[in-house]
């Protein structure tokens, strides 16, 4: 680029060329967006979850669907609290703080199984329900023939997989609009489906509330069958049929792995996301499980709508069969659409959180390799898929087989991901949180958290009880983490050196950008009212970008983040400032600064022989209303001050004055000036 | 020379301003400044004005591109911006390389209420001496007359 005239001129300040930080211009979103991702995956369930829970406990398990939805409020609660503490949150970082790497890497085994059966059972699903919908219009025309089930199913959710496999390869990013408007549909669906089927309530006169106590199978109990003393403990029964109806839970950790996307204020937004989650939960999974099993004829129950409980649902409302027929594929559609998503969110989960174990270097380069042609990291992705079309082919398109195992990820990654939360009330007990949940009392220095504490048994004690009712899950389970266990610490030795660099260096933020041909253009994204120019150079000191964005009130300002990488016959004094940083270390810690407050940021770099004067200009060019800078350990503020307002004269050229405010920040202090 | 836009006069005169024909390095110049002001001004110290003001020059240049160089320093008593100037038809070299065409030195009275002025009064000069000015006093031979062009 050539913006300056002055360029060419040895003695002249220069700029000499701009570059935006496209990887670094995070982009927030709404709650309700944050809402609508975590419900694609979370919310999906309702799909399958009751009719996997009726095969297992029989007719009692809309009561136990509806108590699981209840119980996902406190779980909810402490992934708020997980959040305040850590911005990047997630499995891994959580549980290690709390409990200690080998349970961070046992807890990531345990997810990454859930996140490998949500891809099958998401995608087995939505083929039962589309295959349900093709067989009752052949039914409705009298077609004489039907689809088989399975065989649909498996091919669709093969199809599914391989679809979200190739768009992952490509490195198509997941839409926050796209799972909007998702969820949108699903809610007006669920909308029309809870008026019909209460109406329905009315018109039917021999509904019946289910009954409470549960009916296990063979399969069910388990090991549990050759414990005989276990039938005469009443409580054991319900914590069973709650262990069988726990997969409704799978999803949860999305807000987790959502939360960095969060626009401000994070915290109250991210409470926000999380009551819509659980309402439309509560609502969509709970209530509609629950009118499904009051309004199903139990044959039908049982049999045709067993894999498809809701398209059963919207079939067995009162009224003409041509329109139930309509709602049904409405159903089917929003099942099909949601559930896919899952597809998609599970591939982007188990990559997101390998990609996380490969950056802190526990996993070897061969995980970390980037694809030639779209940057990806595709050994991951296929390793991924690969393992999602083997389970789709050894459960036959089973949702029930898959369904049992699908538990285990569930709840063993929340025994590891609460007990950390606990432990770290008591570990980090100064760490500020900005939510913490209730039920606490003061004891000594510690906020004894009781009711985290409460979540925490009740999740331990469901864990060790599908240990021994669910065989599938147990057997596969652990065989699985055992696996993956063993790969994190295989792979982690074989990489110990390339580990320790990666600790000694610290986190490095993967950066792409463009090269602009002017400022101007470079500026052009510009959107806010507002602008402020924040002056960036030591990667180890933030305060200036952190306190303009903690003073932040409104959306409408933009924040441009500058770094005048110094050239050439440096102008302006000693060579201490001129000394080049490591630009990417910079902008990775302006990327997790601007992510803790969940403001965007408009990161640049300029390069320059005079840091004045290109803040001077690039101030200029933006129209900002401030410039914001650190304090220079090697000449002061007032030093810095006065060549700023040189620079800035210069620049000003007889044009007319636009009203400015300098501010150099360092700890506590402040030097500023109004142009 | 007029009052600068900030109530405390900015105080500079015929005797202060200089055109320099003669080879003289940036140091020398600044001395010769700083003389002819506290030449006027008896309380000043002139071995601790012109300390302050190299001192000055030791952190950030204050030499920018247009040609314009502003050494300058906040002197304690001082109750007026005192300035001098030179101005150096063939440029001499600042230590950083660039060049200096005319040489506007000023004190400053310290105290942070000073500072503000300080500032406006750094912004002032920058904006008001861009080349094509500095230019022209190049060829301003006579010194009642750049008294006039520097006037703020």
């Amino acid at each position: 680029m050539n913006p300056d005239p002055a360029q060419g001129q040895t003695n002249k300040f220069k700029l000499k060329g701009v570059v935006v930080m496209t990887t670094a211009m995070l982009t927030f979103i709404t709650f309700w967006k944050a809402a609508a991702i975590v419900l694609c995956d979370f919310g999906s369930s309702a799909f399958y979850a009751g009719g996997i829970a009726m095969k297992a406990i029989g007719p009692a398990f809309p009561w136990y669907i509806l108590a699981i939805m209840i119980f996902a409020g406190p779980i909810l609660m402490m992934y708020i609290e997980a959040c305040s503490m850590f911005t990047r949150g997630g499995i891994f970082p959580v549980v290690k703080a709390g409990l200690g790497e080998n349970a961070a890497k046992a807890a990531t085994a345990a997810i990454l199984f859930d996140f490998l059966l949500t891809g099958p059972i998401s995608g087995i699903s939505a083929g039962q329900y589309i295959v349900g919908f093709i067989n009752s219009v052949l039914e409705y025309f009298n077609a004489g023939i039907s689809l088989n089930g399975d065989g649909f199913s498996i091919l669709f959710a093969i199809a599914v997989t391989i679809y979200f496999w190739r768009q992952n390869i490509k490195g198509i990013e997941d839409s926050s609009d796209k799972n909007a408007r998702i969820i949108k549909f699903s809610v007006m669906i669920c909308a029309v489906l809870v008026f019909w089927a209460v109406i329905t309530l009315f018109i039917k006169d021999n509904v019946k509330l289910p009954p409470l106590t549960p009916h296990f199978t063979e399969a069910s109990l388990g090991w549990a069958a050759d414990i005989p003393f276990l039938k005469y403990i009443g409580i054991f029964g319900i914590v069973m049929a709650l262990g069988h109806s726990v997969l409704a839970l799978s999803g949860i950790e999305t807000l987790a792995q959502v939360f960095r996307e969060i626009e401000y204020p994070k915290i109250q937004n991210l409470k926000k996301a999380a009551l819509i989650i659980f309402v439309f939960a509560l609502v969509f999974t709970g209530g509609l499980t629950f009118l499904a099993a009051l309004l199903i004829p139990e044959d039908l129950m049982a049999g045709k709508y067993q894999d498809n409980l809701l398209a059963g649902l919207a079939m067995s409302l009162s009224g003409p069969t041509f329109l139930k027929l309509i709602l049904q594929f409405c159903v089917v559609a929003a099942g099909a659409v949601m559930l896919s998503g899952a597809v998609n969110t599970s591939v982007i989960g188990a990559n997101g959180l390998m990609s996380r174990m490969a950056e802190t270097g526990i996993l070897t380069d061969w995980f970390r390799k980037i694809h030639p042609k779209h940057g990806t990291t595709y050994h991951m992705i296929n390793m991924i898929c690969i393992m999602q079309i083997l389970v789709i082919l050894f459960s036959r398109g089973n949702l029930y087989l898959i369904g049992q195992a699908y538990a285990f990820g569930v709840l063993w990654s929340f025994v590891f991901e609460l007990s950390s939360i606990v432990v770290l009330r008591f570990k980090e007990r100064e760490k500020k949180r900005e939510f913490i949940m209730p039920l606490n009392f003061k004891f000594d220095h510690y906020l004894i958290p009781v009711g985290g504490i409460l979540v925490v048994i009740v999740v331990v004690v469901l864990a060790l009880t599908n240990l021994i009712t669910k065989q599938v899950a147990t057997v596969t389970g652990l065989s699985f983490a055992a696996f993956f266990f063993l790969i994190f610490n295989v792979s982690e030795r074989m990489n110990a050196q390339k580990a320790n660099d990666i600790f000694e260096e610290g986190h490095r933020e993967k950066l792409n950008h463009i090269e602009a041909d002017s400022l101007e253009k470079a500026l052009a994204g510009l959107e806010g009212s507002n602008r402020v120019l924040v002056a960036m150079r030591d990667p180890e000191n933030m305060y200036p970008l952190d306190t303009i964005l903690k003073e932040m009130k409104d959306d409408d300002t933009d924040v441009i983040v500058l770094y005048v990488k110094p050239v050439e016959h440096w102008r302006i004094g000693k060579t201490g400032m001129a000394r080049s940083v490591d630009e990417n270390e910079l902008f990775t810690n302006i990327i997790l600064t601007a992510e803790k407050y969940g403001h965007h940021v408009f990161p640049i770099e300029i390069n320059s022989n005079e840091v004045f004067y290109a803040i001077s200009q690039t101030a200029i060019a933006a129209k900002v209303k401030e410039i914001v800078m650190g304090v220079s350990g090697s000449y002061g503020a007032h030093d810095q001050m006065e060549r700023l307002v040189m620079a800035w004269g210069v620049l000003q050229n007889g044009q007319t004055h636009i009203p400015m405010t300098a501010r150099i920040l360092w700890e506590g202090r402040e030097v500023s000036y109004k142009f | 020379m007029d009052n600068h836009n900030n109530n405390l006069p900015l105080i500079l005169n015929e005797k202060r301003i200089f055109i320099i024909r003669e080879n003289i390095v940036k140091k020398d110049l600044v001395a010769k400044l700083v003389h002819s002001i506290c030449a006027e001004l008896p309380a000043l110290n002139e071995e601790e004005v012109l300390s302050s003001v190299l001192k000055r020059e030791q952190g950030i240049s204050t030499t920018l591109d247009t040609g314009l160089s502003i050494p300058h320093a906040r002197i304690e008593d001082l109750e007026a911006f005192q300035a001098a100037a030179a101005v150096l038809p063939e440029p001499i070299k600042d230590d950083y390389g660039l060049d200096v065409k005319v040489m506007f030195l000023f004190l400053s009275p310290a105290g942070p209420a000073f500072f503000s002025s300080h500032l406006k009064l750094l912004a002032a000069l920058a904006e008001k001496f861009n080349p094509d000015f500095i230019k022209e006093l190049g060829n301003t031979q006579d010194k009642s007359q750049l008294l006039k062009s520097f006037s703020l």
